[in-house]
């Protein structure tokens, strides 16, 4: 799952992201608003965590005109200011949730997880696939009701295949949520991480899409 | 334009256009009298011309003659205008100045008969006789415009119209020079208004200009309030200032006292936290020692709070004319609590009439509305009611209920006390009741807790409506 955060204050920035990394969350970080505005506006991303208070553009500019380009990730605003006015007013530019800072960090990967497995179109915390249940809310793969086992990359492109329900994950978009940057991107690698998930919950259930993608099915068909 | 613009400015500019009004229409109306005046002098001229020419006239043998001369000054002079002429039935007299040309009258009707006049003790100021001369213009023998008067009399039977005539120039010249004086004292009469009036301006609000330095003296700190012994129309606005400025000094005493309360409410967990992360506390688990800083940070998190909400509360003083639409503010708030409880599927319901409104400022009463709320969803196990009315004693009651566990009567007593918590384990819970509370009394309102209907928390929150 790969998240964006916007957010100026270097040293909270570099907690959250190393908090959300060690939960198999993919990270980019942008310290000013429009650095965020871009970031958002030209990659794919799961969900956006956005401060309000931030240089350059605020953050409830920023959020309009994600909203205004037509942009629907869910956006979750992060902010000191917790009058209720300040809320709804973040609702009303275009918000899916709001956090008040001082915040517990499980708290937010709790909210975040909550919110892309909504805008997934999965209102039950647990998805099921087949033999393959996903508890969205702990982050927790099971098969057969046996907990699996799995490395973080193998997690990311399951996860990310689950979510989508049975439909095609665009290559490009799968490579880009599994990994952060441009770090070490091997051609080779995502084919390699594929193969190992089918080794581990069975072939038929990861169908590749010549020249397109990889989905998710119930297997056995 | 003119919102802008000086005082001294605005108040010239109307004078001045008021100065010159006044005097074009003095003009008009002096020249109409002087006009009515030089041409009432003209006529008498004519008509005591016609008396006499008619006391002169004789009939024999069916013909008209005059019995002796009447062609006294001016009428004897040819081409001046001034002409008289007797028209019979049989023959035309003339005077000399027409030269044996004729007088080409106008039409003028004789005076149809009247009514009796009413009865009147002076005779002389009754109605025209009806063989009084009538009045016309027309032009002379020579084309130049004259003026006429003419009178149809009646001689030894024999209907007979006597005319005299004066230039129109006799009437036109004299009013012509009389206007253009009157015109350059009128003028000169209105630049001196004018002069006058930027004068009394200048003068008039030279105590605004001091009031400037005043006020420019206690923002650069010279002196502390404004003096009291000032002119009565600015007065009123000085004490104005005066209590603006006092009240400015009082809340900056409060916002420091605030700030004061904070720092040290903040310096005693930041050193029991100091502590926390020193090694003094190595003999702890991991675990104890994060469960000890979880706690101090949610406790001054907990005074942060506190102390914004106090400061905030005590900035009001003195009374409310903000108004609030509850209908509006309540949808709102309601749709953002249903997108941060989005994972509970609550169905709320909002009932209040649209035009409600409460005389408190949005942000307090979002702040009570939405702590209220905010517990509601909290507890609820699936429904919150939210309705508004008001009570027909000037106040509106807002109840907010859940069909949560609800509170016993011992907790609620509890619940509303400032810094108590129910649940340490629910975050934010604790504050927003008695936030809610003192928000509520501060406008004269109050909040009351008791057992829903639904299975609940009802909490009613009585605030005053917005009149008018």
């Amino acid at each position: 799952m790969k998240i964006l955060l916007v957010e100026d204050d270097h040293m909270l920035a570099n907690e959250i992201a190393a908090a959300l990394r060690a939960e198999n969350f993919v990270v980019d970080v942008a310290a000013n608003g429009e650095d965020g505005q871009h970031l958002g506006d030209t990659e794919f991303y799961d969900a956006a965590v956005l401060d309000l208070g931030l240089p350059v553009i605020p953050g409830a500019a920023v959020l309009r005109a994600w909203r205004k380009n037509g942009k629907q990730l869910p956006v979750l605003i992060l902010t000191a200011r917790d009058a209720w006015t300040d809320k709804v007013d973040g609702f009303k530019s275009g918000a899916d949730d709001y956090l008040t800072k001082p915040f517990r960090v499980e708290e937010l990967i709790m909210r975040l997880r909550a919110l892309v497995r909504r805008s997934a179109g999965f209102a039950e915390t647990r998805i099921v696939c087949g033999p393959l249940a996903f508890a969205a809310q702990t982050g927790v793969f099971e098969l057969d009701g046996l907990p699996l086992k799995l490395t973080a990359l193998e997690w990311r492109v399951l996860e990310c295949l689950i979510l989508r329900n049975g439909t095609v994950v665009d290559r490009t978009e799968l490579t880009e949520k599994v990994y952060e940057g441009d770090a070490g991107t091997d051609s080779n690698s995502l084919e390699v991480i594929v193969a190992r998930l089918r080794r581990k919950i069975g072939r038929d259930m990861i169908q590749t899409v010549r020249g397109r993608g990889y989905s998710l099915t119930e297997g056995g068909a | 334009m003119l919102r802008n613009a000086s005082l001294g400015r605005r108040l010239v500019l109307g004078a001045a256009v008021f100065i010159t009004l006044a005097l074009i229409v003095a003009a008009m109306v002096i020249g109409f009298i002087l006009h009515r005046f030089v041409q009432g002098q003209i006529d008498q001229r004519l008509d005591s011309q016609i008396v006499f020419l008619a006391s002169q006239l004789r009939v024999e043998d069916g013909r008209l003659s005059l019995l002796g001369g009447a062609d006294g000054p001016p009428f004897d002079r040819p081409g001046r205008g001034w002409y008289w002429q007797i028209t019979g039935p049989s023959n035309t007299l003339r005077s000399q100045a027409l030269s044996g040309n004729d007088l080409v009258l106008p039409d003028v009707p004789a005076r149809p008969p009247r009514r009796p006049p009413p009865p009147r003790d002076d005779f002389r100021a009754g109605p025209p006789a009806e063989n009084a001369p009538r009045p016309a213009d027309g032009p002379g023998p020579d084309r130049k415009p004259v003026h006429f008067r003419i009178a149809h009399f009646t001689v030894s039977g024999l209907p007979v119209t006597i005319a005299a005539s004066a230039p129109r120039a006799a009437v036109a010249a004299p009013l012509r020079g009389a206007m253009l004086t009157l015109g350059v004292s009128l003028a000169v009469l209105g630049v001196a208004l004018v002069l006058a009036m930027l004068l009394q301006v200048r003068l008039g609000l030279r105590p605004l200009e001091r009031l400037r330095q005043t006020i420019a003296d206690v923002r650069a700190g010279r002196i502390e309030r404004l003096p009291e012994n000032q002119p009565r129309e600015i007065q009123p606005l000085v004490s104005e200032l005066n209590a603006l400025l006092a009240q400015n000094a009082a809340n900056l005493e409060r916002a420091r006292a605030h700030v004061a309360n904070l720092a040290h409410g903040l310096k005693t967990p930041l050193a029991t936290l100091a502590i926390a992360v020193s090694d003094r506390k190595r003999d702890l688990t991991n675990e104890a020692r994060l469960a000890e800083l979880q706690a101090l940070v949610a406790l001054m998190e907990r005074r942060i709070r506190h102390h914004l909400g106090r400061a905030r509360s005590a900035a009001l003083s003195g009374p409310v004319r903000a108004q609030t639409m509850v209908g509006v503010r309540l949808a709102d708030l309601g749709e953002a609590l249903g997108k941060i409880h989005a994972g509970k599927a609550i169905a709320l319901t909002i009932d209040v009439a649209p035009a409600l409104a409460v005389a408190c400022e949005q942000q307090d009463f979002d702040e009570m509305a939405g702590n209220l709320m905010e517990n509601a969803f909290k507890w609820a196990c699936g429904t919150v009611r939210v309705s508004a009315a008001a009570d027909g004693n000037k106040k509106l009651i807002l109840t907010i209920e859940d069909d949560g566990a609800g509170l016993r009567p011992d907790q609620i007593a509890q619940a509303l006390r400032a810094g108590a918590r129910l649940d340490e384990s629910e975050p934010g819970f604790g504050f927003g009741l008695p936030i809610a509370r003192e928000l509520a009394e501060l406008y004269g309102g109050e909040l009351t807790l008791k057992p829903s209907s639904i299975g609940g928390l009802c909490a009613a929150l009585h605030l005053p409506l917005a009149v008018g």
